[in-house]
């Protein structure tokens, strides 16, 4: 121990690669709450009014099992979030907004509400492998209806199996067979990112944390205290 | 460490580490900037590939082709799709190229960019995940080539800074090498004036020495120029600066008895006629200065015979000692002439006369004196600008060949021996033996003085040999005993290019007994070969051995050049020394020019003391120490 902590001092990069290992070690279930709160207290009242309904919604639920976590989440945010467009919302034409940005609103966009299920429920202890951002086209009002380019976040129980969708049109959660009005069309997670070769991302500084919307979401999720 | 190298060293390392910190920056930013630009390549390439095999609704085949078309006309090292059960399904892969950069180059910083990833599906069925790694190894030749070229413009840049360096410290090293010299110059009484350098601080310092030597040196001039005063009163007739008759008879003595002096030569008298009558019809300030025309004629001829004494008798008598004249009448009937121009040219009733003998060694004064009163008495019958000779003396009988075959057969035999005449303090310690060298020409003959054969050799051009076999004796006899000795030096051996380093050679032979070694340079010719003499002296005193002049006093404050080549001694001619109990003014003289050489760190002893009463005056004129009948031999 000593001499691990003398290491350290002899090597101050090697300070970084024990912070990296211990975020990898500990994944993404190493949530804190108090950070959460604490983060959404400087963005205003709304924003902490939000975030301490979501540490009572996600404490409640902390200890049950992931279907029980994807439904308490699921319905928090449909909730909680009213949908408007991002040009409504952050005047401009796409903006990808932080779990704690949207509850600060109290609006959110499509992929926003995916978003912050996504972070809620890694935070919770559930996987990034069984989550999934999917693009979709979305029939709205029926067979025949309007086509609208859409989004949902999609719960994998396993690799093969049949996904429950996270959708804020219809808002109950369904399995993917049971939303003939959703038709996929391509789908990303963090999992690469935290892989070992995801250093870019992890790291916090990287040029393409700037570059990518989806990157950028994962940083700020970081600094709001959805995992570490 | 001396400090020019402590500011090289400084230079060179402020250097090193700029350009080593400079050099690293720029190779890492550029291996940085490489390896994210192949990872956002990896990465959008994945993400794009992933995204069309998403739309082949999960059809293999069509998967593969995808797959194959985007790698065979891509930079790819490896496209591989995993399958959810993590079996490869899809695999492309080529080998690394091999970079153009050498292998240690890449091991040490080849770029290892990060991968792309992306998730494969049909619809809402996972099919697994796309890997894309790109070739890494243009890059690698990227970053060797940039490497080199920074590599390289940073050598150009430092050595141009090097230049720059080596001019800045060469700035401060020169004149700081200058201003040693100098404090070393003083040490050994020479007095270099140095230029100012650029550097204030330095110019500062060399200011402040220039100003110190200029004081010192000042001071010493005036020195001189006293002393020479007080030798003008005491020796030299106040109207032609000539000797007076007191000087002259003393050196003519001196030159007849030296031991290592000329072996014969001329006398030649002079008579300005009716100088009294001229002095009634002219007045006396034209006589005075015809009286000086006059001298200055007779000084000009004199000249021509090289090494000469010159002095006024009386008031219309004047002399001249020629050493080595080869004819008698020669130089006679030059000092006519030249009166002869310059009386006639003032149009005056006044003549001259002229009357010559010849002398050699050892032959009395008072009787030379009278054959030349005689010679110039049987001019004056004559008539104006007469010249009579008295042409008796004994000459040199041999040739010069038969000199030279005498000589080196001594030399070759060392078939000589070095007389001594111990050189005491003023309590009577000895300092060092003077040893004349002594040959014997003839085998079983005689050892002959050095005024009997040092002419010839001077003209056969042996005196560098003789020199040498007497400073080898000198050693073997202080190996022996231990007791310094001292030894001439002619001047004809200064001017023999070899004769320095053979001498030093000698030395460095008797290691052991050089300091005991005390060299001697005839003021008269030490003078005319100055350059020569500082050489000997620096070569000398390298082996530890001491240089001085002897036989001096005559023209030492016309010699300011002469004193400052680092002697260690003086000796004074015998011609000071003579009778200087009973004459105030020479005293005055002796003393002051004892001071002078003190005062630059100069030993003075006195040559050629002959009376107890001399010896007592010379004590209190503050000499270090004399030699001459005064002192008993050893």
């Amino acid at each position: 121990m000593r001499a691990a902590i003398e290491l350290r001092r002899a090597l101050p990069s090697l300070r970084w690669a024990v912070l990296l290992l211990v975020t990898l070690s500990l994944g993404v279930q190493a949530w804190d709450p108090e950070r959460i709160v604490q983060a959404a207290a400087r963005r205003g009242d709304q924003a902490l009014q939000g975030a301490q309904a979501l540490r009572q919604a996600m404490v409640s639920v902390q200890s049950q099992d992931e279907q029980s976590q994807l439904t308490a989440v699921n319905e928090f945010y449909n909730q909680r979030l009213q949908y408007r467009d991002d040009i409504d919302i952050w005047g401009q034409v796409d903006y990808w907004a932080s779990p704690l940005e949207s509850l600060q609103k109290g609006m959110a966009d499509c992929e926003d509400y995916a978003i912050a299920k996504y972070f809620t429920l890694t935070a919770l202890g559930v996987p990034h492998r069984k989550l999934r951002m999917v693009y979709v086209r979305a029939t709205v009002g029926g067979p025949g209806g309007l086509v609208q380019p859409h989004m949902v976040l999609a719960y994998y129980p396993s690799a093969e199996a049949d996904p429950f969708v996270l959708d804020n049109l219809i808002t109950d959660l369904r399995h993917a067979s049971r939303r003939p009005d959703l038709s996929p069309v391509f789908s990303f997670n963090a999992e690469g990112l935290w892989e070992g070769v995801g250093t870019v991302a992890v790291s916090g500084a990287g040029p393409a944390e700037r570059l990518s919307r989806w990157r950028d979401a994962l940083a700020k999720a970081r600094q709001d205290g959805f995992f570490q | 460490m001396s400090l020019i190298r402590q500011v090289w060293l400084l230079l060179a390392l402020t250097l090193v580490l700029a350009f080593a910190a400079a050099f690293g920056i720029t190779v890492h930013s550029a291996r940085q900037y490489l390896e994210t630009q192949l990872g956002l390549k990896n990465n959008d390439t994945a993400q794009f590939l992933a995204l069309s095999l998403s739309q082949q609704k999960g059809d293999a085949t069509a998967m593969e082709l995808v797959i194959a078309s985007q790698f065979d006309t891509g930079y790819y090292e490896l496209v591989r799709l995993t399958g959810t059960d993590g079996k490869v399904v899809q695999e492309r892969r080529a080998d690394p190229k091999a970079s153009a950069a050498p292998r240690w180059f890449v091991h040490l910083l080849g770029l290892s960019p990060t991968p792309g990833t992306a998730l494969v599906s049909d619809g809402w069925k996972q099919l697994g995940r796309l890997e894309v790694r790109s070739h890494s190894s243009f890059a690698d030749d990227q970053l060797w080539k940039n490497t080199l070229q920074t590599a390289s413009i940073l050598a150009v840049l430092a050595l141009a800074l090097g230049a720059l360096a080596a001019v800045a410290v060469r700035r401060i090293r020169l004149p700081l090498q200058a201003t040693v010299q100098q404090a070393t110059a003083l040490t050994e009484r020479r007095f270099i004036t140095i230029s100012e350098p650029v550097v204030p601080e330095l110019r500062e310092v060399t200011r402040a020495m220039n100003t110190m030597v200029a004081r010192l040196k000042g001071m010493f001039d005036e020195q001189a120029a006293q002393v020479e005063q007080l030798r003008r009163q005491a020796n030299c007739d106040a109207l032609t600066g000539l000797s007076n008759r007191a000087h002259f008879m003393g050196r003519l003595k001196v030159m007849l008895g030296s031991e290592d002096g000329s072996a014969g030569g001329a006398i030649v008298l002079v008579r300005l006629a009716d100088l009294q009558g001229l002095n009634r019809k002219l007045g006396h300030a034209t006589t005075d200065r015809l009286l000086q025309e006059s001298a200055a004629a007779i000084v000009e001829s004199a000249r021509r015979a090289g090494s000469f004494e010159v002095g006024r008798l009386n008031g219309s008598d004047f002399a001249m000692v020629l050493p080595d004249v080869g004819s008698l009448r020669e130089p006679a009937v030059d000092v006519a002439a030249r009166l002869r121009n310059l009386l006639r040219a003032h149009d005056h009733a006044a003549n001259a006369v002229v009357g010559a003998v010849r002398w050699w060694h050892g032959a009395p004064m008072s009787s030379l004196l009278a054959a030349a009163d005689q010679a110039l008495a049987r001019a004056e019958g004559r008539g104006a600008y007469a010249v009579e000779l008295d042409d008796t003396g004994d000459g040199l009988v041999l040739g010069e060949d038969a000199w030279r075959e005498r000589l080196q057969g001594a030399v070759n035999g060392q078939r000589a021996k070095l007389v001594e005449f111990p050189l005491v303090d003023m309590h009577g310690a000895v300092v060092h033996r003077e040893c004349p060298l002594r040959l014997q020409l003839e085998e079983d003959g005689e050892m002959v003085p050095a005024a009997q054969w040092l002419p010839m050799a001077r003209r056969t051009q042996l005196t560098s040999r003789i020199d040498l076999l007497a400073a080898k004796l000198a050693l073997a006899a202080i190996a022996n005993d231990g007791m310094a000795r001292a030894v001439n030096i002619s001047p004809g051996s200064l001017m023999d290019s070899s004769f320095v380093p053979n001498l030093r050679a000698l030395l460095s032979a008797f290691a052991a007994e050089a300091p005991g070694l005390w060299l001697e340079v005839a003021e008269d010719g030490a003078l005319r070969h100055i350059e020569l003499v500082r050489e000997m002296v620096n070569q000398m005193h390298s082996c530890g051995a001491r240089v001085g002049l002897e036989h001096a006093g005559e023209r030492l404050t016309e010699a300011s050049g002469l004193l400052e080549v680092g002697l260690d001694f003086v000796k004074l001619d015998a011609s000071f020394v003579e009778g200087l109990s009973g004459d105030h003014a020479r005293r005055e003289h002796v003393a002051g020019a004892v001071r002078m050489l003190h005062g630059i760190g100069l030993k003075v002893y006195a040559e050629g003391v002959a009376s107890s009463d001399d010896a007592t005056a010379l004590a209190t004129c503050g000499l270090d120490g004399l030699t001459g009948p005064v002192v008993p031999a050893a």
